[in-house]
């Protein structure tokens, strides 16, 4: 315990720093149930000490022979009725806990039409918390935003401060969302409509009660939102807790915790999507790209080539904006190029700050393309591959499995980079 | 058939209950829970899919109350088999049992029959919940069935080898007994809970 | 030594034969009792003692089998991204080590002690049948050998001499991959191969050997006790057998019927898992966990049963609250069947079924409390003398108290979401089952073994393996507690840096290395014992159960004269109590001591299963002529149990010519 004490239990995923009402209900629980059981850990854990050292067998025992009683009722029955109060301490707080973590609130602060900046929801949903379908593939993660009609792909952006409602499925095996900082694990179970709430800092209210802040409402509004942009905007990682298959362990994903004007930003932008490379519209590109492709030149309209092309990428990706790209199979591509991590949280391509690194994210798109089953093995976009989309006739050998070249590669990874 | 230590000499032992019949009262427990398992299954199927099938389109309750009654008259018999071993009557035994084994082969003939007129009808292992369920647990009785019928054959055939004693054979034949009765209750429940209760209402 | 001889079975009460005469069966052939070779006395022997002993020894085997897979794993698992093993490997060696784990070591060990010592125990000759204990051994060995046949496949096409062909090709999964709970859907034909197709098969054989074993120690325990020995006089070892081998009748069904619907799934395409056919995969977690609780039980209480006898014997006091100890046994049993969804608290059970399921699951640990109450009750005011095997029954309630408060943690619900499917999970149950189940176990080897083999323990060994084994057990997996809450989820074959778990990680292969040398020390000493140790006598430790009354090794006939109970702690009476409380025996009536004659016929009924397991596995995988490969196995079964039936029980008598 002494040499544990001493590392860093603030990491990444650690369920000790956490940001959000439920995390933090869940850590009270676990440290009350922490110091319950320490308690009779101190208690019994000594007397078992004492009794083995004061009536241990001492050398020429003469003493006599140990009465031979076989027990004695009242102190069975003190004892039993001593463990069912300590079982009382932790069972009234957990019937709470199960009550508050389960059902999804609807106060006034997370309903989406007031705070959400933006004018296009959709019918019906001013009166609802934000809506996220989590669907989980073999090894990937879906977030859709029925509300507000845009799908991402493992990296996912919530508000903070308010609740949200996560309606979790899979279409495959079962998976676990798990958010260790803002929410304990719920599992996707093919065939069942599971759902959770989850929600990243506490709400004005909760936070002026916690902290005992005095002062004007707008004074309040200030240090909240100054609490929020300081301690809740942040980089949030989770992982698949259930396992799932070869890959289990790479399907990782991020929740971007971020204020409700970059929330609208970032859902216009994904809304929007991408233009052709040079900002040409899509239109235009297409009809150059039927008629004499040759003369899209460039890395970017290398790229944009292959993806539509040789990569065959459309046949399972989406990208908004680009009318041919409207693969379901595989992740949407829509804002890829900001992303900080590809491949589920695998290859990682940023700072300790969470700012992204070009090179690297050029490197991780080219070593994913390359190795994709390296990265995650039996993951669908090598299988499929394998199946023989692209020029593939012979399984058996390798060198076929790279359906691209590497030049092509590199202008693929270029214009990935570029969706932005 | 007997395979016990306690046998003449051991008979010291804290005997509450024959070894070889307790041992069955055990089996039959744990076999409860196979068919408690297999039922509760084919249940909570008809409860989350009740649009996928309507098997009162199917079911012939005329037929299938024919076997159960079948059924029951054969433990009737076994009971009287039971009985008759009891007292070392082994001619009477031997009427009893065979009356017994040409039931139980009637009642897998009508499963037999209803299996395949179901099959006909579209009802298969792969056509969905119902069907699973169905067949699995209905299967598993008629196995049990052709097990107590072949038990019983092998005991009609050792009784005229002579060996059979009326002390120690007549506990083999309650044995046999014992689990006999047992499938029958598990078939009324089955009758009951899975085909009887989709009439209800729409008789 | 007694000098035995012996006569035929239908003897005439006229004149004993003195003389060793073969018998035929009914089958007219010979029956193996008198057989010179060594070999076939083992084979079909129907001796409890020699099955206990057998059991034994193939769960050590697994026992390393499944130590060397966790090493693997560790090592993997030493650095961050490391590539020891590759994903699929790493997912078959963790299926592997708690499958094995589980039901091919700690089972099977539990059973080891149960067939050794509950007859003795209890004054009786041997099980209450003898031939279905040594079918379930045997059936049990047929389990093993099915659900560990893949790694065999592997290693032949790894050498290149073998590819998989039909619906696994391409998929190299012979080994099961889906986890020791193989959850539904992953269990499917769509997602894994022929592995799971002999996890399936292996696991419906070792059922088969559990309930048949389970059911022979139900009858044994309750017919075949020796006069005086009263239900409340029994061993606490043995009520916990009894407490086990209930659970195992009615808990194995649930998962029996389980996996045949699932080999139902992947072989027939019925739906009762698969999502598209209108099945919940849900239902298998279900039926899985109505069995899975009850075995957490059915693995720990055998262990609450040794501890129960080594503390008071080396205390050289009665245990404490011996009535409640054996009630709280039988409650923890009962009240198993109603907690299995605490397995279950993130699969979103709803909130009244999650309240439920957390308040039984912390009502359970009241009962397991008292046990922990009432052993440190039995050391209060007693001798305490450490001896080896009281330093592991030390060792093994200071372990499984750390087990027991994690599992508190976890039965409340809320909390557990942070915990389910982390190492928070892992080093909670391998504290329960190392800390707790196998300490015990070592505690019972160093107890018993000098009963078992009649030999005493040399030197002081045992501490080095004690010391080796907590301090290694502790450092691999206290630090798992950290893992698990800092968001390390269990099942991942490797981590990226930068999580805060490196560190944790290292420290934890470490502490499995030396864990394992622990085990190695003790290897090192059970060989040293058994080979050159001194002879032990009949009561080295001064213990209080009838077993230390026969000599060690006990002879076949396990007691000369039938004893005659008089009190609980029948052995401690007889030499420190009054006159009035001593073992009597019984007087010999002529006959001698009626033996069970041995069989070939339990063995290959038995050792059919492994041509039905292998050969069904196989046919689904698409390998041709397997489904007549299965058929011959289903022949064989039924060939085994019709000419067993026919030979008839035969049996022989033995004359002990000595004192008592």
């Amino acid at each position: 315990m002494v040499f544990l004490g001493g590392c860093d239990l603030n990491t990444k995923m650690s369920t000790f720093d956490t940001k959000g009402p439920i995390a933090e209900t869940q850590l009270d629980l676990f440290m009350l149930t922490v110091w319950v059981t320490t308690f009779i850990f101190i208690v019994v854990g000594g007397v078992f000490v004492v009794a083995i050292v004061k009536f241990r067998e001492r050398p020429n025992d003469d003493r006599p022979m140990p009465s031979q009683g076989h027990g004695n009722p009242l102190v069975e029955i003190g004892l039993i009725g001593a463990s069912v109060l300590l079982l009382v301490i932790i069972a009234v707080p957990t019937l709470q806990a199960i009550w508050y973590t389960h059902d999804t609130p609807t106060d006034e602060h997370s309903k989406l039409g007031n705070w959400y900046p933006g004018d296009d929801l959709a019918e019906g949903s001013e009166d609802e918390v934000l809506v996220i379908r989590v669907i989980g593939y073999q090894w990937w993660w879906e977030f859709e935003y029925p509300q507000l009609g845009i799908s991402t792909a493992n990296e996912m952006v919530i508000p903070a401060g308010k609740a949200v409602h996560l309606e979790l499925r899979s279409v495959d095996v079962i998976h676990s969302f798990w958010l260790p900082r803002i929410a304990g694990k719920v599992d996707l179970i093919p065939g069942r409509a599971n759902a959770m709430w989850i929600q990243a800092g506490d709400n004005i209210e909760a936070w002026t009660e916690k902290n005992g802040a005095k002062g004007s409402e707008l004074e309040l509004q200030a240090a909240y939102n100054k609490y929020l942009e300081e301690e809740i905007h942040d980089y949030y990682y989770g992982q698949c807790a259930e396992y799932c298959g070869d890959s289990h362990a790479r399907m990782l994903f991020r929740a971007t915790v971020v204020g409700d004007d970059d929330f609208a930003a970032w859902v216009d932008s994904e809304r929007v999507g991408h233009t052709a490379p040079d900002g040409m519209a899509w239109d235009e590109w297409y009809k150059i790209y039927d008629s004499k492709p040759e003369s899209l030149t460039g890395d970017l309209n290398e790229g944009a080539k292959v993806f539509m092309g040789r990569g065959k990428c459309i046949a399972c990706h989406s990208v908004e904006g680009n009318p041919r790209a409207l693969g379901v199979a595989g992740p949407n591509l829509t804002n890829v190029g900001e992303r900080l991590s590809i491949a589920a949280g695998w290859l990682n391509h940023h700072t300790e700050e969470d700012v992204l690194i070009e090179e690297e994210q050029y490197a991780n798109f080219v070593k994913w393309i390359k190795e994709t089953d390296v990265v995650k093995p039996g993951n669908l976009m090598w299988k499929a591959n394998g199946n023989g989309i692209g020029e593939l006739t012979d399984p058996d050998n390798p060198e076929q499995l790279k359906l691209l070249t590497d030049e092509e590669i590199h202008y693929l990874a270029r214009y990935l980079q570029s969706l932005k | 058939m007997s395979d016990s230590a306690t046998h003449h000499e051991d008979g010291h032992k804290s005997l509450i209950i024959d070894n070889k019949k307790l041992l069955m009262w055990l089996f039959l427990g744990s076999d409860c829970m196979f068919f408690g398992t297999l039922i509760s299954t084919h249940l909570i199927y008809r409860k989350l899919n009740p649009e996928e099938f309507d098997p009162t389109s199917m079911f012939s309750l005329e037929l299938t109350s024919f076997s159960t009654f079948i059924l029951l008259m054969s433990s009737f018999l076994m009971a009287l088999a039971v009985s008759a071993m009891h007292k070392g009557q082994i001619k009477s035994f031997r009427r009893n049992t065979v009356g017994v084994i040409f039931f139980g082969l009637i009642f897998l003939a009508c499963q037999v029959y209803e299996f395949t007129e179901f099959a006909h009808l579209g009802l298969t292992l792969e056509s969905g919940t119902f069907g699973s369920t169905f067949y699995l647990m209905t299967g598993t009785h008629g196995v049990h069935v052709a097990i107590g019928v072949f038990w019983l054959i092998c005991m009609l055939f050792y009784s005229y080898t002579g060996k059979m004693d009326a002390h120690e054979s007549a506990v083999d034949v309650e044995v046999a007994g014992l689990y006999w009765h047992f499938v029958d209750i598990v078939w009324i429940i089955i009758f009951t809970v899975v085909y009887l209760i989709e009439f209800i209402g729409k008789v | 030594m007694s000098t035995v001889t012996e006569t035929p079975a239908p003897s005439t009460h006229t004149e004993d034969k003195h003389v060793l005469k073969p018998e035929r069966s009914n089958l007219g052939l010979m029956r193996p009792d008198h057989n010179k070779s060594v070999l076939i006395d083992w084979l079909t022997t129907v001796d409890h003692k020699k099955i206990g002993i057998m059991y034994g020894a193939i769960a050590l085997f697994f026992l390393l089998v499944g130590g060397v897979e966790a090493l693997i794993i560790r090592t993997q698992l030493a650095f961050p991204e490391n590539d020891l093993i590759s994903a699929q490997r790493y997912n078959q060696l963790f299926t592997m080590h708690g499958t094995t784990m589980i039901f091919l070591a700690i089972m099977p060990l539990n059973a080891a002690f149960f067939n050794f010592l509950v007859p003795l125990q209890i004054g009786a000759r041997d099980v209450a049948f003898p031939r279905i204990n040594s079918f379930s051994l045997w059936a049990f060995v047929a389990g093993a050998l099915v659900i560990n046949f893949g790694w065999v496949l592997q290693a032949v096409e790894v050498m290149g001499l073998f590819s998989a062909s039909g619906p696994t090709a391409g998929m190299n999964d012979f080994v099961p991959s889906m986890g020791w709970f193989g959850y539904a859907p992953i269990t499917g034909i769509e997602f894994t191969g022929a592995g799971t197709d002999f996890w399936i098969m292996g696991l419906q054989i070792l059922g088969v050997a559990s309930l048949s074993a389970a059911m022979n120690f139900v009858v044994t325990i309750i017919n075949m006790r020796a006069p005086g020995m009263k239900m409340m006089r029994l061993p606490v070892f043995t009520w916990m057998t009894l407490v086990v081998s209930l659970l195992i009748v009615f808990a194995f069904p649930a998962i029996t019927i389980a996996l045949a619907q699932l080999m139902f799934d992947r072989t027939f395409g019925t739906s009762f898992f698969v999502t598209a056919g209108g099945g919940q995969p849900i239902l298998w977690q279900h039926l899985f966990w109505i069995f899975g609780h009850p075995e957490v039980y059915i693995l720990v209480l055998p262990a609450m049963g040794i501890v129960s006898e080594v503390l008071p014997t080396f205390s050289k006091k009665p245990l404490f609250g011996y009535a409640i100890v054996v009630f709280s046994g039988a409650v923890i049993g009962f009240l198993g069947f109603a907690v299995w969804s605490h397995h279950m608290f993130t699969t979103g059970l709803g909130k009244v079924a999650t309240a439920a399921f957390s308040l039984l699951t912390m009502a359970i640990a009241v009962p397991t409390g008292v046990k922990i109450f009432n052993w440190v009750g039995t050391l209060w005011g007693g001798r305490v003398r450490f001896a080896p095997p009281m330093i592991f029954a030390l060792g093994f309630v200071w372990m499984f108290m750390m087990g027991g408060f994690s599992g508190i943690m976890h039965a409340s619900a809320p909390a557990d979401a942070q915990q389910q499917d982390s190492y928070f999970v892992i080093a909670h149950f391998h504290y329960v089952a190392i800390g707790g189940i196998f300490l015990a176990v070592v505690s019972g080897i160093y107890f018993w073994l000098p009963k078992i083999v009649g030999k005493m323990w040399k030197g002081k060994l045992s501490i080095w393996v004690a010391i080796f084994s907590t301090v290694g057990l502790n450092i691999t997996f206290f630090p798992m507690h950290f893992l698990g809450l800092l968001g390390m989820p269990r099942r991942t074959h490797t981590y990226l840096e930068g999580f805060g778990w490196e560190t944790y990680n290292l420290v934890c292969t470490i502490g499995s290395y030396i864990l394992a040398f622990g085990i190695f020390l003790l290897v090192v000493d059970i060989i040293r014992c058994v080979r050159s140790g001194e002879p032990a006598g009949n009561d080295p430790w001064d213990a209080r159960t009838l077993e230390w009354e026969t000599t060690s090794p006990p002879q076949v006939y396990n007691f000369g004269r039938t004893p005659v109970i008089a009190a609980r702690d029948a052995l401690w009476e007889h030499k420190h109590g009054p006159e009035n409380r001593r073992i009597t025996y019984e007087e010999d009536d002529g006959h001698g001591i009626h033996m069970p004659s041995q069989s070939w016929m339990p063995m290959i009924a038995s050792l059919g299963f492994v041509p039905l397991g292998l050969g069904l596995s196989l046919m689904q995988a698409g390998i041709p002529y397997m489904g007549y490969v299965a058929i011959f196995g289903l022949f064989m079964i039924a060939l085994g149990v019709a000419l067993w039936a026919i030979e008839g029980p035969g049996g022989y008598h033995l004359h002990p010519e000595e004192e008592k």
